[in-house]
């Protein structure tokens, strides 16, 4: 129990959490790399095809695990920011503000790749059903917590905090927009995967596998991604402290010092 | 008892300045000649789209007056008294967001029918659209009390502030303008109302703190 304790407060200093993350980093690329190369091969070329939409299904190999990744991230952004709101921690700053790129970045992948696979599905690339629309708020959301940050350039920590209060409001409205949104009828088809095993969902355990994989393979690459930011947001915003210096350049701090 | 005199003294602000009050109902008048001019005035056209666009031209004009209900005070440095005073902050926003309201909302409420009879909207929908009117436009205030609490500070706020708080009024846009199309179809609109209802009572209690929040990071 000691050790948790200590291992979280020590994440929550930069320095250590610098530390600590640059060992997770290589075993964390590598996965998704592998993860990403696999999942993509298999559903790409040796996942069967759809009966009903023959090989354009393939795009949910992609759009799924990003539509996944664009809530998860903002769910993650949305708990670091409250932990920057109520404590004030630095590295949950940092996790929070480097989580929003990536969250728009997956959010933005997710509409594309559904324009994409909408144009032979439904005939046209857009129709304001309830996913897509949803999707394109959290997308906004995602650009409101960005611009109040870059609004307050001059002072990254109050512009922090104002962001991680965007983020809390975010988290507290996404499901009331989600299920206004939902009010109206959809022509999105129903979920593809659902945990009690539905009968509408995928049934067929070779199309399931890759799907599963590239979930993990963007979990992955989002915690590389989040702790790379996440570091360089931190050695930004503390570029004077003595542990920056050391990080930046061993050799010439160690002459100072001697 | 600050209360009443915090909300008096804004409202009388408001109203010896005079432009806050007009803005937003020349905005509207305004736009909408735009849509006939684009559409073609063909009273059925007007007609389908009148419930959107009376709901959406509400919302817009709202929006653009949200950018210094928090800023002049902040530059004349009224806010750091209200902050120092020992009256709460979320009672404080909560007073200045009801001057608001009643300075823009009911003038909005109010010029509705007007807009909504230039669009040939249904008879029928005239009460369910100052109903929807009434219950939404306190929640225009107090969204738009967080959004001008966040940017108080910045020069030129008013994009910011458009893309902070209209993603959260989607869901009053879509039961508002739901429930005036209802009962343009002869439908019962009481589902959207009460919604909207429960979007009001939910704005009432989180915003102003959520808003205080904000001003307190601001001022620090």
């Amino acid at each position: 129990m000691n050790r948790i304790v200590k291992f979280y407060h020590e994440l929550g200093s930069p320095p250590s959490f610098y530390r600590i993350t640059q060992h997770w980093l290589k075993p964390m690329l590598l996965l998704a790399v592998l993860l990403g190369v696999y999942g993509l091969v298999e559903g790409l070329f040796f996942a069967p095809k759809d009966y009903q939409q023959g090989d354009s299904y393939r795009i949910i190999f992609v759009h799924v695990p990003a539509a996944w990744m664009s809530l998860f991230i903002y769910l993650g952004m949305g708990i670091a920011g409250i932990m920057t709101f109520v404590w004030r921690m630095k590295v949950a700053e940092a996790v929070m503000m480097a989580s929003v790129p990536i969250g728009a970045l997956f959010t933005a992948i997710t509409l594309l790749t559904g324009m994409l696979w909408g144009k032979p599905m439904w005939g046209t690339y857009w129709d304001w059903d309830a996913r897509m629309t949803s999707e394109l708020i959290l997308l906004f959301l995602y650009l409101g917590v960005m611009g109040i940050y870059s609004a307050y350039d001059e002072d990254p920590r109050k512009a922090a905090r104002l962001a991680s209060l965007v983020a809390i409001i975010g988290l507290v409205m996404l499901p009331i927009i989600r299920y206004s949104v939902v009010w109206w009828t959809s022509i999105h088809q129903g979920s593809s995967i659902s945990l009690m095993g539905g009968a509408s969902g995928i049934q067929d355990w070779s199309m399931l596998r890759p799907l599963l994989v590239m979930a993990l393979a963007t979990k992955f690459y989002y915690i590389y991604v989040l702790l790379k930011r996440a570091q360089t947001y931190l050695m930004k915003t503390e570029q004077n402290k003595q542990w920056v210096k050391n990080v930046v350049s061993p050799h010439g701090a160690q002459e100072v010092s001697s | 008892m600050r209360f009443w005199t915090l909300l008096r003294r804004d409202v009388l602000v408001a109203w010896r300045k005079k432009s806050g009050l007009y803005q937003p109902l020349v905005f509207q008048l305004l736009v909408v000649t735009m849509f006939p001019l684009g559409l073609g005035a063909g009273a059925q056209t007007l007609a389908k789209i009148s419930p959107a666009v009376v709901w959406i031209l509400a919302l817009l004009s709202t929006l653009i007056t949200f950018e210094h209900l928090f800023k002049d005070d902040y530059e004349d440095g009224s806010m750091d008294l209200y902050y120092l005073s020992d009256m709460s902050l979320p009672m404080a926003v909560l007073a200045k967001a009801m001057a608001h309201w009643i300075t823009t909302g009911i003038p909005v409420i109010l010029f509705a029918p007007i807009i909504g009879m230039l669009l040939h909207l249904p008879n029928q929908s005239f009460g369910i659209l100052l109903l929807s009117l009434a219950l939404a436009t306190p929640i225009f205030s107090l969204l738009g009390a967080v959004g001008s609490a966040l940017t108080m500070n910045l020069r030129n706020g008013g994009m910011l502030i458009s893309v902070l708080v209209l993603p959260l009024m989607s869901p009053v846009l879509i039961f508002g303008a739901g429930a005036v199309l209802e009962s343009t179809l002869g439908n019962s609109a009481q589902g959207h109302l009460l919604m909207l209802l429960g979007c009001l009572v939910l704005a009432i209690s989180l915003a102003p703190v959520t808003t205080a929040a904000a001003i307190r990071i601001n001022l620090e």
